[in-house]
């Protein structure tokens, strides 16, 4: 591609403030310690063996929330940040395309979010037999890939980092609480089979229980759709004002 | 069309909601020409400015920069103009030479270039300092660097100089001076018209959204210099001032033969004059 050195500048400035962001650097071991401890806690009383169900809360809690920070808070805050320092005019006005800036903008956090939710399944201590590997790989990446384009609409919402939180948490809750708590109550569950998290849980319930999982229709419909969603409400939102309100 | 027209504005108007904050803007900018907006806060400079670079779009009338209309630019005019907004920012936790070598990414400009530029503004000592350490003026000569990087044809300013301390108002002065050497065509706002008189070669007087007077510092001085006025301060530390008028030219000879006279300036006309003659109101009330 021709402008390939404009997306890597971008990706290049995204890595660099992610990187001296000491927050957003120790969220993804935070997320793996918090697996560990869990993994040790529960399996206390039983050996060491987790029984299905702890598993399946544990693999649900350190995926979703692997996903849901990585793309609402991090690639959110991460333009936000960029408007509270008025670097995002500068960039808008050096030749970066708006879509540029996108893949620039999700391109770390998209690839850490896969790369930690395979780590988050080893830390677990799954048999690897229970895991479908394709089937995993595939809802993670358009699980992550809908989170980051969610994060870059909180990011053209937010103002400041401030606000992004702000806009953030509350879609955290949502996306995260729905699919964990789905299994209390019928209507939480029935709501929870339209996330693109429930159809995460959903398959790792079927890991922990070992029972197989075959990606549905309905769970592709739910990716896509969310996918497809999360994209268009992105680009209305950026026709109108671009990244930032004028 | 001529052909060193770099930048054409024909009857710019802009409304936000109901307030009309731009009327009928028309003017030219040349190659190796400094054009200044000279305005009181709210007079519309910003807003000019953002129409032209493409941050905004204008209610009516036509924009052409470097030959396209400013309604059909995409992101590649930015390769060929440099933008520096009135609140520009900088990548605080990055260094200085890394701050500058992602936009030499983005331009595909050299590190011989970003090396050269660094040195221009004196702030090659400090590349590997982080950028949020610098004094306030460091990060406007920063600022200034980044947008020349890429030798742009038209440099845009949006007061360069604001809050910035008079020694280095100079040095970017003395900077804008030497790319105008060079053959940039330089569009700068500004509400200090001692600013304008010295670096602009034309300057649009701006008010209420209108370009009030336009033309070169000394044409428009002249053009209202009518009634010459002298200062004078006595010995009794009385200050008056005197237009020139026969008797006046006599009271004054009779303080000097009597060395009254402590010091006496001739007032001449200046831009912040001219803007209170065409408008009524002060620059910077
Ligand atoms: N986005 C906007 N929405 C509504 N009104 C606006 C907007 N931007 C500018 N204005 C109005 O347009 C007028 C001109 O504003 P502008 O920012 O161009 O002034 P300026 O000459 O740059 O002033 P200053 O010297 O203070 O920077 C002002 O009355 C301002 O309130
Ligand atoms: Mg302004």
């Amino acid at each position: 591609m021709e402008n390939m050195n404009k997306l890597a500048a971008v990706a290049r400035i995204k890595w660099l403030c992610v990187s001296r962001n000491t927050a957003v650097m120790i969220g993804p071991f935070m997320v793996l310690g918090m697996v560990w401890g869990c993994k040790i806690l529960y399996g206390l009383r039983t050996d060491g063996k987790l029984v299905p169900m702890m598993m399946a809360v544990l693999l649900n809690l350190g995926i979703t929330m692997n996903i849901c920070t990585n793309g609402f808070l991090t690639v959110g805050t991460a333009i936000a940040e960029e408007k509270e320092k008025h670097t995002l005019r500068v960039l808008m006005t050096s030749s970066i395309t708006g879509m540029q800036y996108f893949i620039g903008s999700i391109l770390y956090p998209f690839v850490l979010t896969v790369v930690i939710n395979f780590a988050i399944l080893w830390v677990s201590g799954i048999s690897m037999e229970q895991v479908s590997i394709p089937a995993y790989f595939l809802v993670s990446i358009a699980a992550s890939l809908i989170s980051c384009v969610i994060g870059m609409i909180v990011g053209i919402c937010a103002d400041t980092q401030m606000n992004a939180n702000l806009i953030g948490y509350p879609l955290l809750i949502v996306f995260m609480m729905i699919p964990m708590f789905g299994n209390m109550s019928d209507g939480l569950r029935r709501i929870s089979g339209f996330l693109f998290t429930g159809v995460v849980t959903k398959m790792t319930d079927c890991f922990a229980n070992g029972v197989k999982y075959t990606v549905e229709p309905l769970d592709i419909a739910v990716l896509f759709g969310e996918l497809i969603i999360s994209a268009l409400v992105f680009l209305v939102m950026y026709r109108r004002n671009g990244y930032e309100k004028d | 069309m001529e052909q060193n027209v770099l930048l054409q504005l024909s009857h710019i108007s802009k409304r936000f909601k109901t307030d009309l904050a731009l009327k009928d803007i028309s003017m030219e900018l040349h190659q190796g020409e400094i054009l200044g907006f000279l305005g009181p806060s709210g007079a519309g400079k910003t807003t000019t400015i953002k129409i032209i670079t493409g941050q905004l779009r204008q209610t009516s009338g036509e924009a052409k920069i470097l030959g396209t209309d400013s309604t059909n630019i995409d992101a590649s005019i930015y390769e060929k103009i440099g933008v520096v907004s009135d609140n520009s920012g900088i990548y605080d936790k990055m260094t200085v030479w890394q701050n500058l070598s992602l936009f030499a990414q983005i331009w595909r400009v050299s590190n011989t270039r970003v090396e050269e530029v660094l040195k221009q503004v004196e702030l090659y000592e400090h590349s590997k300092k982080q950028a949020g350490k610098l004094s306030k003026g460091q990060k406007q000569r920063l600022v200034l660097a980044r947008a020349v990087l890429h030798k742009p044809r038209i440099l845009f300013l949006d007061e360069p100089t604001s809050g910035l301390d008079p020694t280095t108002a100079v040095e970017i002065h003395r900077m804008l001076l030497n790319l105008k050497q060079e053959g940039m065509a330089i569009f700068l706002t500004t509400h200090n018209m001692e600013e304008a008189t010295k670096l602009c070669d034309k300057v649009a007087l701006l008010y209420q959204g209108e370009i009030v007077e336009f033309g070169s510092p000394q044409e428009l001085c002249l053009k209202y210099n009518h009634d010459k006025k002298y200062q004078v301060l006595l010995d009794n530390q009385e200050e008056i001032v005197l237009e020139q008028t026969s008797e006046n030219i006599g009271k004054i000879a009779e303080w000097m033969r009597k060395n009254r006279i402590q010091c006496i300036h001739s007032c001449e006309p200046t831009l912040e004059s001219v803007f209170l003659k065409v408008t009524g109101k002060a620059l910077n009330a």
